[in-house]
């Protein structure tokens, strides 16, 4: 008896060390939904089993760029910016998307983000303006609103270190007349140095920005669309606006580290995330929203997600390349002229 | 021998490697002008100076309310009140500094419990901003930091014979010359102590400034985080680290040149 239980024990080591494994770096939210409709089933089609290593975008880009010559990571999620980075580090391979046969059923802005091929979108967000409908009584309609008296002190805007910062700011370069392209955002630097007075604080995080909502310190902001579900949760009398001048659009990305040891694994993994079923489950469960066109999802989800064809329609994309080479300038900028 | 052992592995080493890190760059080299590009810059100069004054002045209230509260619980007579005042004094400490930062946006607030008295009294007809100031932050950091001093002058007060006081009296001293001669240079080492670890915790505090601060009271620490997981730039992040640790340092060795001139007097 002890022999065959030494023996099966033996064997399921054994089996458990030879299946295929595929080292995904990705964030740590959702975890049991990813495994419902991702880790399972890519499991039972390919038996192929996805090790998930876990951590926000610059703690995953600095593990990689440690392990740039032997890397163990095999395929990446990054926010479209720090897959930006990524690149200039040359840590990622470019992807030979006629090996992914759902790749022609994804939105166009999704297809290529960052040039090269380097990365597909699997998923898209917006960039709205959320505002309290019982405090703000007249309709919100334009980013310039944010510069209107009546809501003075009580508004936030991103800061410029998240993701949605710089490219809020180089919008706020276009919508008053300028290039959102000029490397020194003038007109946007000095539009925002007006507002200061008038800003509650700068948000960080999607979270902080809701707790400022639920305080009471802040009656409209900048809200990303994968927050809005939380932002209805509070009970409060909230609206989304797709302003006039459009919303941003984001997509968060999925690449294949340079020197990936598992690359037959990994292209089957992107053409599964990319697929209508995993899209779809992703959609219905409120992790991501879907890039894959034929999804579709019933009102009560879609009013949670960035979906529906006005929605995608407003979208506005700025070269995540130029934010790269002038972030740092930025910064030190925002800092002199508006953190203090 | 094993605690000099220990000593050196987890806490020199780490030490020398940081220091390490600030000034040799892999690919670029020795690095040292990055310290002088930190110094040259108007904004860090500006954030530098906000952070140590900020925690040297909170360093000072806290000396200033800790010392009569650590007397006052050295007063009382019986053990089980003493104990309880200790645990109380504890308690907070070992709150997570997450959760009592955050629990000042519930006092502080636009709505917040300030706010809605000095409306209930008239005494103002619209909410004052307190939060997201300079003020927040003191006030975050000053909760945050006070019970270390006070423990560490209650240790300091304890060891004090209890007779030197009584003897002091005798021979005619006033309660000022008490104060100043006996009991101030007697417990110099609880003060240095309680100083070092106050301006410790509020210059490299993060949570507190962050929340309470918001984005306009920039400090060393929330400056550290831009640099390590903004912009990536690790090299700046542990200049800044080393920069803390050598301010603590400063203010460890100019607070006990202090004390040790009380005494010699």
């Amino acid at each position: 008896m002890k022999r065959w239980i030494v023996l099966s024990l033996f064997f399921l080591a054994v089996f458990a060390f030879s299946v295929q494994k595929l080292y995904v770096s990705t964030w740590g939210f959702n975890l049991d939904l990813l495994d419902k409709n991702i880790t399972k089933p890519f499991l039972e089609k390919y038996g192929i089993q996805i090790e998930r290593e876990l951590g926000n975008n610059s703690v995953r880009l600095t593990k990689l760029i440690s392990q740039k010559n032997d890397p163990v990571i095999d395929v990446v999620h990054f926010a479209d910016y720090f897959a930006m980075l990524a690149v200039k580090n040359d840590l990622l391979q470019p992807i030979d998307v006629t090996k992914l046969s759902n790749y022609k059923d994804i939105y166009d802005f999704a297809k290529d983000p960052l040039g090269g091929n380097y990365a597909v979108g699997y998923t898209v967000y917006s960039l709205g303006i959320v505002y309290r409908t019982d405090k703000i009584k007249r309709p919100i309609t334009s980013w310039k609103d944010f510069w209107s008296k009546d809501v003075a002190g009580h508004i936030s805007l991103a800061d410029i270190t998240t993701t949605q910062g710089p490219l809020l700011m180089m919008h706020f370069n276009k919508i008053f007349g300028g290039d959102p392209y000029d490397p020194d955002l003038k007109i946007a630097f000095q539009k925002v140095a007006e507002l200061k007075k008038s800003i509650v604080t700068f948000y960080k995080t999607s979270s902080e920005l809701i707790n400022l909502f639920k305080m009471g310190e802040v009656w409209m902001a900048p809200v990303p669309r994968f927050s809005w579900g939380q932002f209805l949760e509070t009970g409060l009398p909230l609206a989304w606006v797709i302003p006039e001048e459009g919303m941003l659009g984001f997509t968060n990305v999925v690449a294949i580290v340079k020197g990936a040891k598992n690359l037959d694994a990994a292209y089957k993994y992107i053409d599964f995330i990319l697929s209508y079923e995993v899209q779809l489950a992703e959609a219905m469960d409120l992790v991501d929203s879907p890039v894959n066109v034929k999804v579709k999802v019933p009102p009560e989800i879609a009013e949670k997600l960035t979906y529906g064809e006005d929605h995608i329609k407003s979208l506005v994309f700025y070269d995540r390349g130029f934010v790269v080479d002038n972030y740092d300038k930025w910064i030190n900028k925002w800092n002199e002229m508006i953190a203090q | 021998m094993p605690c000099l052992a220990f000593l050196i592995a987890f806490f020199m080493v780490p030490l020398f490697v940081t220091f390490f890190e600030s000034v040799y760059q892999t690919g670029k080299g020795w690095v040292v002008y990055r310290y002088l590009d930190f110094f040259r810059q108007k904004l860090s100069r500006t954030v530098y100076v906000r952070s140590v004054l900020m925690s040297l002045s909170v360093t000072i209230v806290a000396l200033l309310i800790g010392y009569p509260a650590a007397m006052a619980v050295i007063s009382v007579r019986s053990d089980s009140l003493k104990s309880l005042l200790m645990t109380l004094l504890v308690f907070p400490i070992m709150t997570n500094p997450v959760a009592r930062t955050f629990s000042w946006l519930a006092v502080l607030g636009r709505e917040g419990l300030i706010n809605n008295l000095l409306l209930s009294l008239r005494i103002i007809d619209s909410p004052v901003r307190l939060l997201y100031t300079r003020g927040a932050v003191f006030v975050g950091l000053l909760q945050l930091f006070l019970p270390l001093m006070v423990i560490s002058l209650v240790s300091a007060l304890e060891n004090l014979p209890k007779d030197v006081p009584l003897a002091a009296r005798s021979l005619g001293a006033n309660s000022f010359k008490l104060f100043t001669k006996i009991y101030l240079p007697l417990t110099s080492e609880g003060i240095v102590t309680g100083s070092t670890l106050v301006f410790t915790g509020c210059i490299t505090a993060y949570v507190t400034p962050a929340v309470l601060g918001g984005s306009r009271v920039l400090m060393l620490s929330t400056l550290l985080y831009q640099k390590a997981s903004v912009t990536l730039d690790w090299t700046m992040a542990t200049v800044i680290a080393v920069i803390m640790f050598l301010s603590t340092l400063a203010v460890n060795i100019l607070s006990r040149a202090f004390s040790t001139l009380g005494v010699r007097k």
